[in-house]
């Protein structure tokens, strides 16, 4: 172990690190109302309507198949479909798509964990449905949502290293190169691995925080 | 262009063999995490103290990187130390280290869920600690996490996808090969998908019949 040069292979994974954070966090954005809104429509939606087969086949695929698979199938076939899309969105599209099929069920969960005297006292009140799903549950859902959707946000970045197949540069790829170029592989995934950690374990320490607050107000356990 | 069913016929045995492969990578190295776990959480939960925190350290580490860092590193680390694996035992020593973590935090949980009064019971009538946990709550917890180990299985099995980065000739490797190999490019990916859901299915289905007999 050199500490100069883990020093400079610090400094140099810097960069794809802000890749790293910069998809997840952007995937998370984008999937959490998502899977909010999605869950909310399944929990709402009578069973057999096409609309919720489509949402559960989502979810059954997404949970049935390895992130490598999905990101291949995203990579091969939207260049396939004509869709030029450029590498950043495919990482976005394909954490999108997984993780959307976790919080889907995130999201079911918080709508339905929120008391049946809430729906009862807004339909006294005069509410109909919809404008009690989107005034009183959703809300009160999203809440609930945040501990395992802070969670979440450490699976992804997790699955983001994954993004280093179809060569994109975020943290893991940068590191492999290094690796490549100068071929010392510990000081590197030292280094690569302290700042996965630092990050995920950080993020996760939040969660369990988070969850624990919104347990003492009656909230959900974690997901994954 | 159309979807080409002869590509089933043609490529099938490849990936069936594939498939094969993925299954033993993934149940050796559950199966292996299993011998490891129980020592390990037994020195997590009643162990010398630095012990306790070694455990607990390897533990988060392991958890708090990508699972494709610890492929890199034991792919890497084996040689390094005089073990040159094959391309398959190297992918199991891998996935037995991401496996025996979590199965290590499966038995914990499953050990502190039996709650505080059956330890304190035991320990009033006068057994020791380590008698008490070895002989009243491990084999109990053993029990309850048969449901979340077989859950466990399926992450293993979605996880092995990763081995073909160290080309491990599993379904994910196989396909993406024969991919670039005969630009087939739909066929080949449903074929991957229709085997990881039929093999992540059937351990999710045994997982909840697991959970259901148990329950009972």
């Amino acid at each position: 172990m050199d500490p100069v040069f883990m020093a400079q292979v610090m400094v140099r994974l810097l960069p794809p690190l802000g890749l790293t954070m910069l998809i997840s966090v952007t995937a998370l954005a984008i999937a959490t109302p998502l899977g909010l809104a999605l869950g909310a429509f399944r929990a709402e939606a009578r069973p057999g309507h096409w609309a919720a087969r489509l949402i559960d086949a989502w979810v059954f695929f997404v949970r049935g198949t390895p992130i490598l698979v999905q990101i291949f199938a995203i990579y091969f076939l939207l260049p396939k479909a004509g869709l030029d899309v450029p590498l950043f969105w495919m990482g976005v599209i394909a954490l999108v798509f997984n993780s959307a099929g976790y919080q889907i069920e995130i999201g079911r969960a918080a709508v339905q964990s929120v008391h049946k005297g809430q729906w009862e006292a807004a339909t006294a009140l005069g509410f109909d449905r919809p404008a009690t799903l989107r005034q009183f549950i959703l809300p009160q859902a999203a809440r609930r949502m945040m501990g395992p959707v802070m969670n979440e946000l450490s699976q992804l970045i997790k699955a983001s290293s994954v993004l280093s197949i179809i060569t994109l540069f975020e943290l893991h790829k940068a590191a492999e190169a290094i690796i490549s170029a100068n071929l010392r592989f510990s000081e590197v995934l030292v280094v690569e691995g302290f700042l996965y950690f630092v990050f995920i374990y950080g993020i996760s320490l939040i969660a369990g925080l988070m969850e624990r607050q919104m347990a003492s107000s009656g909230g959900l356990a974690s997901s994954r | 262009m159309s979807f080409d069913w002869g590509t089933f016929a043609e490529y099938g045995p490849r990936m069936l063999r594939a498939a094969g492969v993925t299954v033993q990578v993934s149940v050796l190295s559950l199966g292996l995490a299993c011998l490891f776990a129980p020592p390990l959480a037994t020195a997590r939960l009643i162990g010398p103290r630095p012990l306790r925190w070694l455990v607990q350290a390897f533990v988060e580490v392991v958890r708090g990187v990508p699972p494709l860092v610890v492929i890199a590193f034991v792919y890497f680390a084996l040689p390094r130390v005089g073990l040159v694996l094959s391309g398959f035992w190297t992918g199991v020593a891998a996935l037995t280290v991401v496996g025996t973590v979590y199965a290590v935090e499966i038995l914990r949980a499953a050990i502190e869920s039996l709650g505080r009064g059956q330890l304190e019971a035991a320990l009033a009538l006068g057994f020791p600690r380590w008698r008490a946990y070895l002989e009243l709550l491990l084999p109990q917890a053993l029990r309850r996490i048969l449901p979340p180990l077989t859950n466990e299985l399926a992450n293993v099995i979605k996880a092995s996808a990763l081995l073909s980065v160290i080309s491990v000739h599993e379904i994910t490797q196989v396909g993406n090969a024969l991919i670039f190999e005969t630009f087939v490019v739909v066929e080949i990916l449903v074929q991957m998908t229709l085997l990881y859901l039929v093999i992540v299915g059937s351990v999710t289905v045994l997982s909840r019949r697991l959970e259901r007999s148990l329950a009972a």
